[in-house]
């Protein structure tokens, strides 16, 4: 990207707040306040009845548990120091500059990532961490579930554990994919890429991610509490019928929803009126504008979702009846509104990945992004459509069967934008010669497994092939080749890319190259056994099966466990190289975006001169020069 | 430059620009391997789906393959397409701690976007419109084959699947699902407790069991053998163990066990 001339210069005042309450404020007294309100709630909606069982008043005992955990996440906030900025505002003491230094972490070292800092780089590294521990207990889950069906007649764990581990594995993992990419990159990277010196709304971008970090605890308490029985699409009544793990459920969507509603908004708002000068939307680098039509996506989505979980809790403590057939409900309503934001969901997990991927092939090709135009309809279009998709997951529930077709028409239409996606990728590189770093073995690999996930969606949209398909082990297959073979690949690739840019070195390439040949290999083995269970007739989500089954539950597990130990080399690469890689120059790759021109750390307010923009950030190429 | 020697220099017709691009190396050695993996792909289709899937014991089940089949082969040119250029690209790479130099410089191609953008989309269309007619065809036999079709009401249960055959046979409850051969069947399902999922596997059909709200499914078993009758729906604790058997029988075979469950022949 080129840069001509350079404005406006920041001043910075020396930071000295020191009778503030803001400095005493982190993550422990967080922690502290979490809990204090967590209790007291609990203790206050259950009452002072000393005969109180919990195992008697069922229904009390869930309005406790769900109004305790709602109250941990405001309490852990009050804690921390969230609300001290719109207190301080509301009162009419704003806070001062030396404060809101102290806010953005300004020489506070490793402090900062415990404290409720406003730089958007923290709080990028904050994701960053969040998101790796997510996958981690995800992936263990998973480990575990694959362990249980390695043979016929497993008896690793009993069907009520088997299914608890099957609905966290689902919803760990949809939460950590849903920040994978836009939590670490998207605050991060994104605005020095766009030349803002930090988010629209720096303080909102540390509350998305302290109210994401307040629904993890949330989401581990259903352990202990009897688990979810449900799957994380946590279909009424099941979900109604369900002990008090379920709770724990419907207050980490909640919770959740508020996170993503506050950080989809945030970054919206960047994207329009940060950038700076000269970067007109055709010259904004295509991951920025992946991921922001990605959580502009969200925004709509989620509280669809926190809706459905708000009347689910209110079935389950006040038996409103919303999903009851017995009261008057449906199941079929709670299917339309978990869909609504269902569908649109994977969509947002995979944009902002395939868009890191788009901006890794012209830097490792040394060509111009092929028809940027093309990318921004592919994504567009993927986006608009998926908002009318919804009920493909029903066409097997018995609800209006005359709109199935309608219905396969606009979810076999996305094939289109989404071919304009590998049309982009595969036309930047037509010719090129790709430089095999781990970003761009990355690439390779999302063209094979974002092929075989989409063309086995085609079937899945069709309802004849549904009609068989649905609710089998190839629907299980299909999505984690959409959202792990091609979202999580792209957000690995983007980390082996951006890793040099966040952390200031270079991540280890033998440990990179090992981890990725086990995780793509594995995936692939664990996968396509899956596919063929699947076809044979193996229900989703089953604890034990026919022995029919047993040899390609077997090979599938076998590939689950080379995953796992991809994944743990990878882990340690990042760990290790974080300290002892080879220090990173300020641009190893040679990339032409504005990231790769300030140097490492970056400083707090990105650029001492914001940078003006000339041309696009792609001007690879031999007719370039 | 003589008059003559401009005549001679006329611009090459679209069909030569287009001959002569195929001869280009690059080009020629992708297209030959977008033929391997379009055949690599079509093979997959005629080979693996019917042998992973089961044998049908219905047109349903039958016409379930042949749409896997056949989405499969439709779906060949585009992987053909994808993995060719991947191919292309990965047998140019370069290795090395440095970049290598820029590849060409151009970054568009009007023709090629639009080009791919309605092959795209007559491929989708293809599918779209095939699938159509699969369903519409499959509605149409469902409402002819219902008129003299037996009734199965099914019940879905926390963790059981029962089965009550008509008043006319008598109105017995079974938790093994027999049928009789070339008799249509119609499935009238509902649950008892949570949402479940009635599928018996050979037979090619699938519904959920919804509490109070009744769904139907009509099939029609054309060929004598088992049926695997399992639920698709998580449904608690014990759903990997709701399942049954059954069979498509004679008509003479179907009437003994009929008699035998204490019902009576219609």
């Amino acid at each position: 990207m080129t840069t001509l001339d350079h404005h406006t210069k920041s001043a910075r005042p020396v930071p000295n707040p020191q009778k503030s309450l803001i400095t005493k404020l982190n993550m422990g007294t967080g922690l502290i306040v979490g809990i204090i309100f967590a209790y007291v709630t609990y203790k206050l909606v259950r009452g002072s009845n000393p005969d109180w069982e919990p195992t008697q008043d069922i229904n009390n005992h869930n309005q406790a548990l769900i109004a305790s955990m709602l109250m941990w996440s405001v309490g852990f906030l009050v804690g921390i120091g969230a609300f001290i900025g719109p207190w301080r505002w509301m009162i009419g003491k704003d806070l001062t500059a030396e404060e809101q230094l102290y806010l953005a972490g300004d020489g506070q070292g490793i402090k900062r990532y415990f404290k409720y800092c406003t730089d958007h780089k923290v709080v990028g590294i904050q994701y960053l961490w969040g998101v790796i521990a997510m996958l981690a207990v995800g992936g263990t889950l998973a480990m575990m579930i694959r362990t249980n069906l390695a043979m016929p007649g497993a008896k690793l764990v009993t069907p009520s554990i088997y299914n608890s581990l099957v609905g966290l594995h689902g919803i760990t993992m949809i939460i950590a994919m849903i920040v994978v990419a836009t939590g670490p990159f998207g605050n991060y990277i994104m605005p020095i890429m766009i030349g803002a010196r930090d988010m629209a709304f720096p303080r909102l971008n540390a509350l998305s991610w302290w109210v994401l970090f307040t629904a993890i605890p949330v989401l581990c308490s259903a352990w202990f509490l009897g688990g979810i029985p449900t799957g994380w699409t946590a279909y009424a009544p099941l979900s109604v019928q369900a002990g008090p793990g379920m709770n724990a459920f419907l207050c980490t969507i909640i919770i959740f929803a508020v996170s993503t509603a506050v950080a989809g908004a945030n970054i919206t708002a960047t994207v329009v009126g940060m950038r700076t000068k000269g970067m007109t939307w055709n010259r904004v680098p295509i991951f920025v504008i992946g991921a922001t039509i990605s959580v502009a996506l969200a925004v709509p989505a989620f509280p669809t979702f926190m809706l459905s979980m708000i009347q689910t809790a209110m079935d389950r403590t006040f038996q409103t009846g919303f999903f009851d057939a017995n009261a008057g409900g449906s199941g079929w309503l709670y299917a339309h509104l978990f869909w609504i934001m269902g569908h649109p969901e994977v969509y947002v997990i995979l944009l902002p990945g395939v868009a890191a991927l788009m901006e890794i092939v012209p830097v490792f090709v040394r060509r111009p992004l092929f028809s940027y135009t093309s990318a921004v309809v592919g994504f567009a279009g993927i986006a608009g459509l998926s908002v009318l998709v919804w009920a493909h997951h029903m066409y097997m529930s018995g609800w209006m069967p005359m709109l199935n077709g309608p219905f396969m028409v606009t979810t076999e239409m996305i094939s289109v934008p989404t071919g304009l996606i590998f049309l982009v990728i595969l036309g930047t590189m037509w010719n090129g010669r790709p430089w095999m770093k781990l970003p761009m073995l990355g690439v390779f690999a999302f063209l094979w497994n974002m092929l075989i996930g989409g063309i086995t969606g085609l079937y899945l949209s069709d309802v004849p092939a549904d009609n068989y398909l649905h609710g089998s082990m190839y629907v299980t297959a299909h999505f984690h080749y959409t959202l792990m073979g091609a979202a999580l690949t792209g957000a690995v690739a983007g980390l082996a890319y951006w890793y040099p840019k966040m952390t200031g070195r270079m991540l280890n390439e033998r440990a990179g190259y090992i981890s990725f040949w086990l995780i793509q290999i594995g995936f692939n083995v664990l996968f396509l056994g899956m596919f063929i269970v699947g076809a044979e007739g193996q229900p989703r989500r089953v604890a034990d099966y026919a022995q029919e089954y047993g040899t390609a539950n077997m090979v599938s597990t076998i590939g689950a466990y080379s995953i796992g130990l991809g994944f743990i080399i990878l882990l340690w690469a990042v760990v290790h190289s974080w300290r002892h890689g080879k220090i990173a120059p300020m641009n190893p790759w040679g990339a032409k975006t504005l990231e790769w021109t300030v140097p490492y750390p970056v400083p707090l307010e990105n650029f001492d001169e914001l940078p003006v923009i000339t041309s696009d950030p792609y001007g690879y190429g031999k007719a370039a020069h | 430059m003589s008059e003559h020697e401009q005549f001679d220099k006329v611009e090459p017709t679209p069909g030569e620009r287009f001959s002569k691009f195929l001869k280009r190396k690059d080009v020629s050695s992708t297209v030959a391997w977008a033929f391997f993996y379009t055949l690599v792909f079509v093979l997959v289709a005629l080979y693996l789906y019917p042998r992973w899937m089961p044998k049908g014991l219905s047109n349903e089940m039958r016409s379930t393959t042949r749409l896997m089949v056949i989405f499969t082969i439709i779906s060949a040119p585009v992987c053909g397409f994808v993995l060719s250029m991947a191919t292309h690209s990965f047998l140019r790479r370069h290795k090395g701690d440095t970049p290598p130099a820029d590849g060409p410089g151009f970054s568009a191609n009007r023709l090629g976007v639009a080009t791919f953008s309605v092959m795209a989309s007559i491929l989708t269309l293809t599918a779209v419109i095939y699938g159509l007619v699969e369903m519409n065809t499959a509605a149409e036999a469902s409402v002819r084959e219902a008129k003299d079709a037996m009734v199965v009401k099914v019940v879905g249960n926390q963790w059981v699947w029962t089965f009550e055959y008509p008043e006319s046979m008598g109105g017995f409850k079974s938790e093994v699902l027999n049928l009789p051969l070339n008799k249509a069947v119609v499935f009238d399902i509902v649950s008892a407790d949570v949402n479940h999922s009635f599928w018996p596997v050979q037979l090619g059909v699938k519904v959920d069991a919804n509490r109070l709200a009744h769904t139907t499914v009509t099939t029609k078993p054309i060929k004598l053998g088992e049926i695997d009758v399992k639920c698709a729906e998580l449904c608690g604790l014990y759903h990997a163990y709701m399942e049954t058997t059954g069979a498509v029988m004679t008509t003479d075979d179907f009437n003994k066990w009929v008699i035998t469950q204490g019902g009576h022949t219609a």
